[in-house]
């Protein structure tokens, strides 16, 4: 029987928004939100250890903000925070596998616009990637 | 259910866990292909055969100059096959020598790998404007024409580096082997064309073209080698793909091992019919742009355009793994404390080394600029000239760092000796023989495209303004955050070497 929420935080408005959405859902069906902060390593040109350890520090940094504000919307959440060192869909699709997740959470939008007009935004690739449903979060600028 | 996480205090249930969940990782050939690609063979024979034809007293005789230039470079391969197995967490030679020689010879050789890759912007982007404008079927473009094309390559990638948009192994292997497919044709056409057809200008190989003892003079090898140094550049980006790779320790530095021959073999063979189909003339003629005005000749229109593209995309990935690099390299040196900290900036949004980034961006475009305006093409020229310095000397003193850091494992087994000891030793000796016979070379007033800078030649003025500069900075950095200066010399510990025999390096 598969259990939990995913959903992938950005430190995006959207993010946050998804962020929301399935701490509201945790709450209501009694599941454990599991928040997780995607990136992917590129091998090409080298130097990685450096740049790795960089990343890890931002994702830790965001998601210690996510377990904040998670805490402040219900502070009785389950709630847990994982890094995925994998790109944003194949990575949230992995680790819901794993975990054997009901659900995917995420934002419409995320930080990284640019790079989702010209390469597919992360919500798209996860309706093509996920075999568990996913739920898109919508955000506009107020 | 609520019941389930009411006992759970608010921050219990937070561990923030680390997940790697790449299980895909790097195969061996991917890690072969990431060293090769980033050595972007096409491109690395458009900028350097024709330099390599204009070296006095070299004659027919570059392939040789080619092979030679193998030996040390296999060699310095085995530094970084022991290095990258002793401290394969790290950077490369910046940590590396930081370690084993000290802050201030690490420090020198992380700048000498910011310049290198500084100095090396120019001549990528105007080869990128000569092949654009072939592309577009401008034969003869003006420098201004070339200029702006270039400016606009150098941002366009920059912009792409710090958006993250990155190419994947698997794109790169596409890529790469399409312009292995596109090199080697291009190669056999030509030389079936030298002996069925022999076109005008046209010479038949004879093996005295890869016989290093043929060349007119040690002088004319030495200038050669230096230029050659510069085809082979970039295959340690396959070493330092540490953690990602099947068999993190010992892959990476094998790989790089063989992309080597892999290098030398496309090299000779491109090298071999460019020169039998034109002769040295037609490469010398044309020393920023060699392949395009072959390929019309051997191929023929519409197919020289396939070479122009295979330049072009190898051009395009030498950028990318020239911008990529740099940033990686700084920020490491940022967070080792050895230069500003913000230097190690992620961009929250697009999670690249952001600052490091705009920075090369910035600064190469610069230095493009104003070499572009001062002297088009004999600047750009003598600023390639002078990069080749600048990767002799970091890639010598790599191997140097091995020979320090591994020194008390040595003596412990004559493949230690062979492999830690006298290969690197062997290839740091040749590169800093081939440095210092240069400089002795290039300080000559007129050993230079340009006009002498002060009295001497124009290579070694960019290149000692450049050690100035470093110096400066080091100094100043030395002043403001003396903390990275009071590092401490280290050593192998023993056990990298314990849990596999050393010597299989092959």
């Amino acid at each position: 029987m598969s259990s939990g929420i995913i959903v992938g935080y950005d430190g995006s408005d959207g993010g946050k928004a998804a962020l929301r959405a399935a701490i509201e859902l945790g709450r209501a069906y009694g599941e454990k939100v599991v928040i997780a902060f995607a990136y992917d390593l590129n091998p090409v040109a080298g130097e990685l250890h450096d740049y790795h350890a960089a990343l890890k520090e931002l994702a830790t940094k965001r998601l210690t903000e996510a377990t904040t504000l998670a805490a402040d919307a219900d502070a009785d959440a389950d709630i847990e925070a994982v890094i995925v060192e994998q790109g944003p869909a194949a990575g949230l699709v992995a680790l819901a596998d794993e975990r054997d997740a009901r659900l995917i959470v995420v934002g419409n939008r995320g930080e990284r616009w640019i790079k989702e007009v010209l390469l597919g935004s992360t919500p798209l690739k996860l309706l093509h990637l996920s075999d568990r449903p996913v739920l898109v979060v919508p955000w506009r600028p107020s | 259910m609520e019941s389930a996480s009411l006992t759970q205090p608010k921050s219990a249930g937070i561990i923030v866990e680390d997940k790697g969940l790449k299980k895909n990782a790097i195969s061996f050939v991917s890690n072969i292909v990431i060293g090769v690609a980033s050595t972007a063979p096409a491109y690395s024979l458009a900028a350097t055969l024709g330099y390599i034809a204009l070296v006095g007293g070299l004659g027919v005789q570059s392939p040789a100059v080619i092979l030679v230039c193998f030996f040390p470079m296999a060699a310095i391969a085995a530094a970084y096959y022991y290095m990258n197995r002793a401290d394969p967490d790290c950077g490369t030679t910046f940590t590396w020598m930081t370690r084993a020689m000290g802050p201030w010879l690490g420090w020198q050789g992380g700048w000498a790998i910011v310049v290198a890759d500084v100095l090396v912007m120019p001549s990528l982007a105007s080869v990128a404007g000569v092949y654009t404008c072939s592309l577009v079927g401008i034969n003869n473009p003006s420098n201004l024409a070339v200029t702006v094309i270039g400016i606009v390559w150098i941002v366009i990638m920059t912009v792409i580096c710090y958006i993250g948009i990155e190419i994947s192994a698997r794109t790169q292997r596409l890529l790469l082997g399409m312009e292995f497919v596109t090199l080697v044709a291009f190669s056999v056409v030509a030389l079936i064309k030298v002996y069925a057809d022999h076109p005008a200008h046209s010479i038949e190989p004879t093996a005295s073209w890869f016989n290093p003892f043929a060349v007119s003079s040690i002088g004319a090898l030495n200038s050669g080698i230096l230029l050659a140094v510069f085809i082979y550049w970039g295959w340690d980006s396959g070493v330092t793909v540490n953690e990602e790779t099947e068999d993190s320790s010992t892959a990476p530095g094998r790989a790089a091992i063989v992309s080597t021959f892999v290098l030398v073999g496309i090299y000779l063979l491109v090298a071999t019919a460019a020169q039998a189909y034109g002769g040295v003339a037609s490469l010398a003629a044309h020393p920023n742009d060699v392949l395009a005005p072959l390929g019309n000749g051997v191929l023929g229109s519409p197919w020289n355009k396939i070479l122009i593209i295979a330049v072009l995309s190898s051009a395009s990935a030498s950028t990318q793994t020239t911008i990529l690099p740099t940033a990686r390299t700084t920020l490491s040196m940022a967070r080792m404390k050895a230069i500003p900290r913000q230097f190690g900036n992620i961009h929250p949004r697009f999670l690249s080394p952001s600052f490091s980034t705009i920075w090369m961006g910035v600064v190469s475009t610069l230095v493009y600029v104003l070499l572009s305006v001062t002297s088009p093409t004999n600047l750009i020229g003598d600023a390639f000239t002078s990069l080749a310095l600048t990767i002799a000397f970091y890639y010598g003193f790599t191997g140097f760092a091995c020979v320090i850091f591994y020194r008390r494992e040595l003596l412990k087994s004559a493949k230690n000796f062979l492999y830690i000891g006298v290969l690197p030793m062997f290839g740091g000796l040749v590169l800093t023989w081939v440095l210092i016979k240069a400089v002795l070379v290039y300080s000559k007033p007129h050993a230079g495209f340009a006009k002498p800078f002060l009295g001497i030649g124009s290579p070694i003025a960019i290149a000692l303004l450049m050690i100035v500069i470093g110096l400066v900075l080091m100094i100043v950095q030395r002043v403001t955050m003396p903390e990275y200066f009071r590092r401490k010399l280290e050593v192998v510990d023993p056990s990298v070497l314990a849990d596999a025999p050393a010597g299989r390096t092959s």
